[in-house]
């Protein structure tokens, strides 16, 4: 019979008569331990060998129990030192008898529940008594502990069990894979078997001297698993980040950049956000101490924005009837909303005068000071797109955003009409999860005001909405808490097992 | 956004519409306000965006359901009577200048319509009022109060201030006669506000004849408090902006209007020599001036996205509580729009437009995809940093995302170095004012503080641990506009045992290859790593970071037992 040099080894190394650990065939048959265990289970489909798992169990002493090897079981430290104070005649202190055993702290609990456990003797109000004829020397415990010191077995199951639930061993069980020769292996090997001309490994010497057309491909389990490989991967964030801004660019987006630390100017005040507005006390915005002040605003920016803000735009504007201070305006925050650069693209600071049609986007990190729970972080990553053009209508933002929901699989978008000082008409946007079904909000979305445009210079209407990244995540992998993903309370495994996004 | 608590019964009993619970959440959902839950008194309560403060309280959510049904149309103004009573403006602090006011008459007050005033008192205070620094309301039993004579023989009340510990009063919720200081200081209410009077010499003082009964913005007498038995009410609004006083005082009138009660007038005659804008002026309040604002068809046709006919503007406009008069010329249609003094949020035409939006439904509207065409783009940076971290996940590391706020212990102090060290990472600190949290004070100078600290939280897992981040760091310099240099950063660590410098400078040069950059590695001394391991990272003849080993000391504090090697660099090195 003709098999496999790894196969004929192995079933050469085998034994009918014990069975044999893999490790040992391996060992004697010279070949690497996943060869040699390839090849039994080759074996074991022919029928030639039985290849079986068996359970071992290996008991050790945790460190607790290799100190009562050395020192006595607490129990048997106390009945030893009760005996000698006399306690077998009469009653004696416990603390007399406790001191004389050594025994302090936790191990006073566990002597005294062992002691009246085993029967050793009895305690009642602070006084000791031992029965004399209790026989310490034959404990069942004490024997055992002293057989696993010197690397004997124990076979007695319910010791075991019982010295486990003290914490004095530590059970572990193991899987060996062992061998045995079949009948029909032994026949084999008395029929006579030889290693076929099989090639494991493809060497240059082998392509470059032809001797490949003649040899025999060894055959591999392709079915089995193989070894784990940590690899390089993208950040789950980047790369929704990434498609989304592959979505983005698709639409006839262009990407913005610009500050994180910024003036309250570009934050707040150009989008017509009221210096007494809620949402702009220090309780829900970063206010930076250090740099305090921008250096610099457009002057000209400035006052048309103080204007629009105290007296409103156009003949029919009304303004605010809200304090208006050019150092608050001034004043740095980091960002709450990437808006900020919006403001500074439409009024032309950052790149020079815009003619519409434009169409910006950023998906960049934003700071907020809510409280951090599974879906709120301090600092999130905003998806922020605004279109400029003339004459645009709600229907056209509905057109744009259901197209961009569209794409990440969220459909049926519903318009609910809402507010925000910044643009009118405004609405948030919901859609349908695409796992569970509910209706959840994805975005918030509207028509700038004349207020805002009319200061930054900006003549036709402009459309933006925004959503927060992590939500996008969120919706689309169902990730529970956030904080395991962003931050550097990241769990590396959840973030190496995360499916890629494409 | 606030929140109302509304029993439904009287939402059915103000709209006289016999609706279920969920038709009623349904018709209120439909006006964005959304059903949030139901209270221990079986209250709905609604949410809602903080611009329609007309509907803080049951009543105005009654007005604006009736029009959504139809059953009301148009601009409503209540009719009122002559005044009866004056306030006399005096010597008011110079930081709270300003008073309005309305006497209403004829309250059947229950249980609930008691407790829906006090409702709307708080929801305005929290949101027009600012927390009563911009506007705080009093509400007070008309039949407690005895008028000054005053000069046409009519009643009058007076506003003006009073030193902190000369008058005596007993507050609401005591029975103590106590100082206006003793109430800022130790009494349960009054201490709450006590911030907003605190920069003050002479405090906020209402006086009739009897005495001291109002202690604006902080607390009311006790002998004027109102009652399930009161029927006349006189109700004052102190500020720091009349117009806004007068927009509240316009709300709590509607609403108690809509209970059955009759709206009078009041006389507010501020003295000459008072400060703010009304000197020697007297207003008629309360201020019930209906507004006009014109707004062209046009514009509505081009914002709605839908071609209209004037009727059906007009129809919207009167389901949304306006009123609408076409007037078409040569230039086509414009509209004078009629507003009611309650609506606070119509700032600008563009606002009306909305109104008519949402009365014809923005939600039947068609979805188009406008016909403009652009061509979109990656900013030049976002791609360096993307074929950057392609480069970094190929040399296999795991790209990782970090905050950028960090704590200056964790940025500097776990690291060996301080602030203004010169070294990578020793850049003065972004910080953040007043932080409430110690992990987060200000923004990182660099990004390796992150990665070691996500070692630090990963021992349990598998190693090797090859983690990078390409990111923001920042630092200040007064060479930019806003005092703080933000630059992109590329960090990466290498944790397992037996890793060494070598192998952190095999893979800067893999990336400096990958970019046709030359890497030039001289030795340097930095604090976070073993001295003689350590060199800088020079690309094309420029200094832009560091690699070497990271300092056992530097290990032990992140509880670290493998060897990390580690390198960071500016980003724009590659560029």
């Amino acid at each position: 019979m003709q098999l496999p040099h790894a196969q004929v080894a192995v079933l050469r190394a085998a034994d009918a008569e014990t069975d044999r650990p893999i490790t040992d065939i391996a060992s004697d048959a010279d070949l690497q331990p996943e060869t040699a265990t390839r090849a039994a289970f080759e074996l074991d489909e022919s029928g030639l060998l039985a290849v079986r798992d068996c359970e071992e169990e290996t008991v050790s002493l945790t460190e607790e129990g290799a100190e009562y090897v050395r020192e006595g079981l607490p129990e048997l430290r106390l009945y030893a030192a009760a005996l000698d104070a006399g306690a077998a005649d009469g009653s004696v202190p416990l603390g007399d008898v406790l001191s004389e055993a050594a025994l302090d702290g936790d191990a006073v609990d566990i002597a005294l529940a062992n002691f009246a456990r085993k029967g050793y003797g009895e305690v009642e109000s602070g006084h000791v008594t031992v029965d004399g004829d209790a026989g310490p020397e034959s404990d069942r415990e004490r024997l055992a502990l002293e057989a696993l010191a010197a690397d004997e077995s124990v076979p007695d199951e319910q010791v075991l069990e019982r010295l486990d639930g003290r914490g004095l061993v530590e059970r572990n069980t193991s899987t060996v894979r062992e061998v045995r020769l079949t009948d029909d292996g032994v026949t084999a090997l008395t029929d006579g078997v030889e290693a076929a001309e099989t090639v494991d490994r493809i060497t240059a010497k082998l392509l470059t001297s032809g001797e490949w057309r003649d040899v025999e491909f060894e055959e591999y389990k392709v079915t089995a698993d193989a070894e784990d490989i940590t690899h390089g991967k993208e950040h789950i964030l980047r790369q929704t980040a990434n498609r989304v801004k592959d979505v983005l660019v698709g639409m006839g987006f262009t990407e913005m950049a610009g500050p994180h630390a910024d003036a309250q100017f570009w934050i707040n005040d150009c989008l017509f956000m009221p210096q007494d507005h809620p949402a702009r006390t220090h309780w829900d915005q970063f206010d930076l101490d250090s740099p305090g002040q921008i250096q610099a605003l457009p002057e000209e920016l400035v006052e048309r924005v103080r204007s629009a803000h105290l007296d409103g735009v156009g003949p029919d504007g009304e303004g605010y009837h809200s304090p208006w201070d050019t150092d608050v305006a001034k004043s740095l925050d980091l960002r709450g909303h990437t808006t900020s650069l919006s403001m500074r693209y439409l009024s032309g600071y950052q790149e020079g005068d815009l003619e519409p049609p434009e169409r910006y986007f950023s998906v960049e990190k934003v700071y907020r000071n809510d409280t951090l729970d599974p879906t709120h972080l301090l600092e999130f990553f905003q998806i922020e797109g605004w279109v400029l053009a003339e004459e645009l209508s709600a229907r056209d933002l509905m057109g744009t955003f259901t197209e961009f929901y569209r794409q990440f699989g969220i459909t049926d978008l519903e318009f609910k009409p809402h507010y925000n000082p910044y643009t009118e008409p405004s609405f948030e946007l919901f859609g349908t999860h695409p796992e569970t079904g509910e209706l959840v909000e994805v975005g918030n979305s509207g028509i700038f005001r004349e207020e805002v445009r009319q200061p930054l210079g900006v003549e036709a209407d402009v459309m933006a909405w925004g959503l927060s990244l992590e939500r996008l995540l969120m919706l689309i992998y169902g990730f529970e808490d956030i904080r395991d993903v962003h931050g550097t309370l990241c769990d590396l495994e959840l973030l190496r097992n995360v499916e890629v996004m494409h | 956004m606030p929140v109302v608590d509304v029993d439904p019964d009287e939402l059915r009993e103000l709209t006289g519409a016999r609706k279920a619970d969920d038709e009623l959440r349904e018709d209120l959902f439909a006006l964005g306000l959304e059903f949030e839950g139901w209270t221990d008194d079986e209250e709905m309560q609604l949410e809602f965006a903080p611009d329609r403060l007309d509907r803080l309280s049951v009543e105005g959510i009654a007005r604006s359901l009736r029009y959504h049904y139809g059953d009301d149309r148009g601009v409503y103004v209540p009719s009122t009577n002559d005044a009866e009573w004056t306030i006399e403006v005096e010597d008011p602090p110079a930081e709270r200048p300003y008073i309005t006011g309305a006497v209403v008459r004829g309250l059947d007050f229950d249980a609930d319509s008691l407790e829906s005033l006090i409702q709307i008192q708080e929801k305005l205070h929290a949101t027009m009022g600012r927390d009563r620094s911009k506007g705080a309301i009093g509400v007070h039993d008309l039949v407690a109060l005895k008028g000054e004579p005053g000069t046409g023989g009519e009643k009058s009340i007076r506003y003006t201030s009073m030193a902190p510990g000369d008058e005596r009063f007993v507050p609401l919720e005591s029975d103590e006669e106590m100082t206006p200081r003793a109430v800022t200081q130790r009494h349960h209410m009054g201490s709450e506000y006590a911030e907003l009077v605190a920069d003050m010499d002479a405090y906020p003082a209402i006086y009739d004849d009897i005495g001291l009964f109002s202690f604006p913005p902080v607390i009311n007498g006790r002998r004027t408090e109102v009652t399930e038995d009161s029927r006349d009410l006189l109700i004052e609004m102190t500020g720091t902006d009349q117009w806004t006083i007068d927009r509240m005082c316009a709300i709590v009138c509607y609403a108690l209007e809509a209970r059955g009660a009759r709206v009078e007038r009041v006389d507010i005659s501020y003295a000459a020599g008072t400060p703010g804008e009304y000197a020697g002026h007297t207003l008629d309040r309360p201020d019930f001036e209906v507004r006009t604002k014109r707004v062209s068809h046009d514009r509505i046709e081009s914002i709605i996205g839908v071609e209209f006919d004037h009727a059906t503007v007009v129809d919207c406009a009167e389901r949304a509580g306006l009123d609408a008069e076409p007037d078409t010329d040569d230039e086509g249609t414009v509209y004078e729009i009629q507003i009611p003094p309650y609506r606070v949020d119509l700032l600008h035409p563009l606002d009306v437009i909305d109104d008519i939006g949402r009365a014809y439904g923005f939600n039947d509207l068609e979805p188009r995809y406008p016909d403009v065409s652009t061509v979109g783009g990656r900013h030049e940076r976002s791609r360096l940093e993307d074929a950057a971290r392609d480069a970094l996940v190929g040399l296999g590391f795991e790209d990782l995302l970090n905050f950028h706020m960090i704590s200056a212990a964790e940025n500097y102090d776990n690291l060996g170095i301080a602030p203004g060290d010169d070294v990578v990472g020793g850049g003065e600190p972004v910080s953040i004012r007043e932080p409430y949290s110690e992990a987060y004070t200000m923004l990182r100078t660099w990004a390796l503080p992150s990665l070691l600290m996500v070692l630090e939280n990963n021992t349990h897992r598998a190693y090797p641990q090859y983690l990078s981040e390409i990111g923001l760091a920042a630092r200040l310099d007064e060479t930019e506009t806003t005092g703080a240099a933000e630059h992109r950063t590329v960090a990466g660590v290498l944790a397992e045992s037996g890793i060494s410098y070598e192998d952190a400078r095999a893979r800067l040069q893999g990336i400096a290859a990958a970019f046709g950059k030359t890497l030039e590695t001289p030795p340097t001394e930095h604090p976070t790593f073993i001295s003689g391991r350590t060199a800088e990272i020079v690309l094309d003849g420029n200094v832009v970071g560091v690699v070497g080993e990271i300092h056992p000391e530097v290990l032990v504090e992140h509880g670290l037992e493998v060897p990390v090697a580690a390198f960071e660099f500016r980003l724009d090195g590659l560029a």
